[in-house]
């Protein structure tokens, strides 16, 4: 089956197919990056652009690697890097719903502040891992397939990324 | 962070209910929940995947457009290469090319070489020589008939289709015609190469090859050509040497079918007027003529 795409990679359909798994995949990893969206669009654009014009030559078990390698190396290249700073989905009340006190409102709205600036302050390696895992969900293993780093790698990027938060941010 | 293994499996998913339960309780989950709770809150702007394809694919198509602007270099080799090539020829072409000069019918001019050596064309006549290489190599080829007065110095060469005629400093005269090949030795001496065969001409001396028969002549009157005196003077000359002679110096059409062109003609026709020209001509071998316009027709002369 695998045999079968990666001699597709090259025909169209199963380059839509690869390319439609991974594109927010690959936007979100940029833009946990470069913080911008256009940007990080431009950037993924252009990674799978290099992998259409390269598919020949990429293996397709390594062409998550390759995108994700390309995407880092292109953002070092060209991205002017500015502040990641994201926002939250929505007015997500915290884990205990109970609590709605109107001084817990406030702490909370300080401690998302908080964490978003923390998340900016981030190294560029322990933020997109962080919120690969975070936001993505995604497992250690898999980030680490992706960057083409080892798990114990990821996992002490993890480690750095809490510690920092913890520290810059007071408990809520 | 007490137990780093355990924050990870917690992270990672990897906990089972009971597990997550007793890990609740802890220190670290308590440092920590919100901090991965609201980070997991945060988004990242959402991808229309279609729009975002459709995008590739315009991205792509515009890649392939620029392809063709890139510079192209290998054209602008072959470019300088041409010109090179154009410029190269062209020094050979223009700068080395030989210069000529070339009369018509009736006509006579005189030419200064570079080193003042003069040159005489009489009728439908060519030379042309080197002139950068002429302070090198005095040569100069010549087709038809030519006098030369040349300026002494190194060897002088005149090459014919016949022969050649090799001269240090002297005046001569050349007549290279169909079947005719005639020089005259006016002052110095005169090297011809005819065959192979070099012959040495001293003043008032010549040498003529009519029809493939080679003679030397002694006893020339005069210091020049007397064609150069608007005069032809012929010394046993066939008579169709003496009627392209004719044709030449008056651009006339000789018919000739009626007589023999072999016999021999000794005497001279003026270029001045065409009637005593012929005139001249005929009557000492007892022919006549008949003139239409730029056509005459020689006849046996019968008497009345």
């Amino acid at each position: 089956m695998k045999k079968d795409l990666q001699q597709n990679l090259c025909d169209e359909a199963s380059f839509n197919g690869f390319y439609t798994s991974y594109i927010t995949n690959a936007k979100n990893f940029a833009y946990y990056k470069c913080g911008d969206s256009d940007n990080a669009l431009d950037l993924a654009q252009e990674a799978f652009i290099k992998i259409w014009e390269n598919c020949g030559k990429i293996d397709f078990t390594k062409a998550k690697t390759y995108l994700f390698t390309t995407i880092n190396n292109l953002f070092l290249n060209k991205v002017k890097h500015q502040k990641v700073v994201l926002n939250y989905k929505n007015e997500y009340q915290g884990p205990d719903k109970t609590n709605l006190s109107p001084e817990f409102v406030l702490e909370e709205k300080e401690f998302k502040t908080k964490l978003q600036n923390a998340i900016a302050d981030l190294t560029d390696g322990q933020r997109e891992v962080f919120l690969l895992n975070r936001i993505d969900g995604k497992k250690y293993r898999e980030i680490a397939e992706m960057l083409d780093i080892s798990v114990k790698a990821v996992e002490k990027r993890m480690s750095g990324a809490l510690k920092i938060l913890k520290e810059k941010i007071p408990t809520l | 962070m007490k137990d780093e293994k355990q924050i990870h499996r917690w992270l990672n998913g990897e906990m089972t209910a009971q597990e997550l339960e007793a890990f609740k309780a802890t220190q670290d989950y308590t440092d920590y929940s919100a901090i991965a709770e609201y980070a997991a809150d945060l988004e990242a702007p959402a991808v229309n995947k279609d729009d975002a394809l459709a995008d590739l694919k315009k991205r792509l198509a515009d890649r392939e457009k620029n392809k063709v602007i890139k510079p192209n270099f290998k054209g602008f080799y072959q470019a300088a290469a041409i010109l090179i090539v154009l410029v190269v020829s062209s020094y050979f072409i223009f700068f080395n090319q030989s210069t000529t000069v070339k009369t018509k019918i009736a006509e006579t001019t005189t030419t200064l070489l570079p080193d003042n050596s003069e040159v005489v064309l009489n009728a439908q006549s060519k030379i042309a020589y080197n002139e950068k290489k002429w302070k090198e190599q005095r040569e100069l080829t010549l087709e038809g008939e030519a006098f030369f007065k040349v300026t002494k110095g190194s060897d002088f060469e005149v090459r014919t289709s016949a022969g050649e005629i090799n001269v240090l400093g002297t005046q001569f005269n050349v007549k290279n015609r169909l079947n005719y090949f005639e020089v005259e030795c006016f002052e110095g001496r005169v090297a011809v190469t005819y065959n192979n065969e070099e012959i040495i001409l001293t003043r008032g001396n010549k040498y003529r090859v009519v029809n493939g028969r080679a003679e030397k002549i002694e006893g020339l009157l005069g210091t020049q050509p007397s064609w150069m005196m608007h005069e032809s003077s012929f010394v046993a000359v066939p008579l169709e040497q003496v009627i392209a002679e004719i044709e030449r110096q008056y651009d006339l059409t000789i018919n000739a079918s009626k007589v023999d062109t072999s016999a021999l003609f000794t005497g001279s026709f003026t270029h001045d007027d065409k009637n005593i020209a012929l005139q001249s001509v005929t009557i000492p071998l007892g022919l006549s003529y008949k003139i239409d316009g730029d056509k005459v027709e020689l006849y046996n002369y019968e008497g009345e």
